[in-house]
């Protein structure tokens, strides 16, 4: 997976060479770098945060935020990965801010047993939903579990990244994974994609 | 790139046989386990085929996933087309900017001005706005221009509402700019305390008669006694206050007794447990104390104004007197109208009122044949508690309810994050009660501590209206709780108005039942405020300790 829908045809070189205009004061090369990243950070807002509003407000404070920090930017790392963790920040701290009383606490999360997954019914289930579906699906789930899914299958950051933003501990990255997929499974009515059989079928 | 935590997954890697479980097969598939574990994993699908198909449902889902999140469903909106920057956030300072001065205008000639001019009728000669505000303005003078007061809220609020639906424009700096703003117009009035002579009587002062302070004078002791005269006001915090000497400005003395035989030529404003007056005030008296006297001797040529258990006024009233106080006797001389609100009133034969008069009280009073009265005294008895046979109790519950929506309407559009921080903070209903118990009662403490320095009056008048404001918006977070435990938790503004109006009424409706609604009322309002507490700590100590970005 790429770092998603951002800098479209804009080479390494010529997306540095930007960067520098850009930490040099040149408002233009601003507006051309904020084209170039606009779309997709305003699409991620909008895979995490609840509403449309929420999301063009955040759009905006994410970019002023990148003004402000460009100069901290190791620009040995890749820029997407770095615009993304300004933006998921931005966004958890948004979210972590209305506290969402429906996450649920990493112990408890550790605990809950997860019902094995019948492969056949989870394939149906990615038969039968459409990308809107599951976005609708996705809206639904609790904070952290919505926005370990979309770094990690919107923003493609690492394990390292998320356990980074989220503020847990690596280990749990996959964990939290995990669990949110069963709970987007469960939020598309296929009640974690599990059958009672599926563990007796598998040891046959 | 690093095993996970061992201890963490054991719980997941029980193995069903041979077979692997979900949590192995993502962490084989996100190229998270370590090499020898993936060696086996991939020894194992080599050989399984339901292994094979659970690795391959859970890659394909990965894809899925990855493939309903990229897609493309909206475009940036047109207004985020442009780039972001601070020119665009000035127009929020500018509107902000504008308001404020309107603002401050509006509250200038509604609200100070009148105050002012009044202030100056009266004779009132402390050196600073705010001084004259609460004590002329708003204890006595001033409730007409109050009035306005409510005006400008409204303005205000109509303002705050406009930001709030242009803010895609402005930007959340706008309502940060407008409140700053306007906390800069409450606070930008500096006091300008004049210089007083400060004296300290440990335990007790006393101003011996022939001398004359040509200043205000301030007396702090244990027992203080004026002989002499002070041309100026004379500021007492005192157990006990004894005045032979003249005072040619105002009286303003906080105590436990206080004793006026010296004429007064400004207006006499005391705090106190009694107070006996035996001498000419020129101006007005306002009291608030356990019990009054006026000797038949004396004489008060502005207005009276006193709350407390029992006042007997035996002397000369050229003003207005409004009186709550529980026990009330008159035997002198009232010029103008009478107002009270009380348990008794006698009048003595002796007594002489010159304006109309009303009372409000639990029993009847007791006016003797002699008194002279203008016209016969307007008697309201009223019913004791509320009166659930009336249609316009209910009435007045429903605007209450609706001046209670409109406040948490506004307070959770401009401030939804804090709104959602202090609704939280409900749930921890033990801290949140404590610490409400405790701000309820010490902050008016902290309050008149910071009044009682002339200096830190500005900031105490300022806290005052804040914790105000916190007492009322208290029960918007309990509402707000209360609500989301019966429709329960949905993202979004809508739910959350939707849990506000729900939860309000509940409250209302539970703050109308006899006996059980005043202590409910008081518990909501502790509760509320320990919860607002709580998410203000909250939130300036995330604010302190949150990560930065990157």
């Amino acid at each position: 997976m790429d770092r998603q829908n951002t800098a479209g045809a804009m080479s390494d070189t010529q997306l540095a060479q930007l960067l520098s205009q850009v930490r040099a004061g040149n408002s233009d090369a601003w507006g051309d770098l904020y084209r170039q990243y606009a779309a997709a950070i305003f699409r991620f807002c909008r895979r995490v945060l609840p509403t449309r509003e929420d999301a063009e407000d955040a759009t905006t404070e994410i970019f002023m935020k990148v003004k402000q920090k460009l100069a901290t930017y190791d620009s040995s790392r890749p820029f997407t990965a770095w615009l993304y963790k300004v933006a998921s920040n931005h966004c958890w701290d948004t979210l972590r801010r209305r506290r969402i009383r429906q996450d649920l606490e990493t112990g408890d999360l550790e605990k809950l047993p997860l019902e094995h997954p019948d492969p056949g019914q989870l394939e149906r289930l990615q038969l039968e939903h459409t990308g809107k579906e599951v976005r609708t699906g996705l809206a639904k789930l609790p904070d952290r579990a919505r926005m370990a899914l979309v770094l990690r299958y919107y923003a493609d950051m690492s394990y390292d990244e998320i356990a980074d933003t989220l503020g847990v501990r690596r280990a749990f990255v996959g964990v939290l994974l995990l669990r949110a997929r069963h709970q987007l499974r469960e939020a598309l009515g296929a009640g974690g994609a599990s059958a009672a059989g599926a563990v007796a079928g598998r040891r046959t | 790139m690093s095993h996970p935590d061992d201890s963490l997954h054991a719980h997941f890697n029980n193995r069903i046989d041979d077979h692997f479980d979900e949590m192995t097969g993502l962490l084989y598939l996100e190229g998270q386990l370590d090499a020898g574990r993936a060696r086996d994993v991939s020894a194992h699908v080599a050989a399984c085929g339901s292994c094979r198909e659970l690795l391959s449902a859970l890659e394909k889902e990965a894809i899925w996933l990855h493939e309903a999140l990229t897609t493309d469903e909206e475009s940036l909106p047109a207004h985020l087309a442009a780039k972001p920057e601070r020119g665009s956030i000035g127009w929020g300072w500018v509107v902000a900017f504008g308001l404020g001065v309107g603002g401050a205008y509006t509250l200038w000639t509604g609200f100070i001005q009148p105050s002012l001019t009044q202030a100056a009728q009266a004779g009132f000669t402390q050196g600073n706005v705010l001084t004259m505000l609460f004590f002329t303005g708003a204890f006595w003078k001033g409730w007409d221009t109050m009035r306005t007061l409510p005006e400008f809220m409204a303005a205000a609020t109509l303002g705050m509402v406009a930001i709030w639906l242009l803010r895609r424009h402005w930007q959340r700096f706008t309502t940060i700019a407008f409140v700053m703003g306007a906390l800069a117009c409450v606070l930008g009035l500096p006091p300008s305390a004049r210089a007083a002579e400060m004296e300290r009587g440990n335990p007790s002062y006393t101003l011996p008669a022939g001398q004359e302070v040509n200043n205000d004078l301030i007396v702090v002791a244990g027992r203080a006694r004026i002989d002499g005269d002070v041309d100026g006001d004379l500021i007492s915090f005192s157990s006990s206050l004894t005045v032979n000497g003249h005072v040619k400005g105002d009286i303003i003395a906080f105590g436990q007794e206080i004793i006026v035989n010296g004429p007064v030529d400004g207006n006499v404003r005391v705090w106190c447990q009694s107070l006996s007056l035996n001498s000419t005030i020129a101006k007005n008296v306002m009291a608030w104390n356990e019990q009054i006297a006026l000797d038949e001797k004396a004489s008060v040529g502005g207005s009276l104004m006193t709350g407390g258990a029992t006042a007997e006024l035996d002397g000369h009233i050229g003003g207005d007197v409004l009186a709550l106080v529980g026990d009330l006797t008159i035997n002198g001389r009232l010029d103008r109208d009478l107002t009270v609100r009380g348990d008794r009133l006698t009048i003595g034969s002796t007594a002489q009122i010159g304006g109309k008069a009303k009372y409000e009280g639990r029993g009847q009073p007791d006016i003797a044949s002699g008194a002279k009265l203008a016209s016969p005294i307007q008697i309201t008895i009223p019913k004791s508690g509320p009166d659930y046979t009336r249609v316009t109790y209910y009435w007045h519950q429903v605007l209450l309810w609706g001046a209670n929506f409109l406040f948490g309407l506004v307070l959770l559009l401009l401030l939804p994050g804090f709104f959602s921080d202090a609704v939280h903070q409900t749930r921890r209903v033990g801290p949140a009660v404590g610490f409400g118990a405790l701000f309820l009662f010490a902050t008016p403490i902290a309050i008149i501590i910071a009044c009682i320095t002339i200096v830190g009056l500005g900031i105490g008048i300022s806290a005052l209206l804040l914790y105000l404001i916190a007492l009322y918006a208290a029960q918007l977070f309990v509402g707000s709780w209360l609500g989301e435990q019966l429709l329960g938790y949905t993202v979004g503004i809508g739910p959350a108005v939707a849990r506000l109006a729900i939860g309000l009424a509940l409250l209302r409706v539970l703050r109308m039942i006899p006996f059980v609604g005043p202590i409910a009322g008081f518990i909501i309002i502790i509760w509320g405020l320990g919860a607002l507490v709580l998410a203000a700590y909250g939130r300036m100590h995330s604010q302190s300790s949150s990560p930065v970005a990157a």
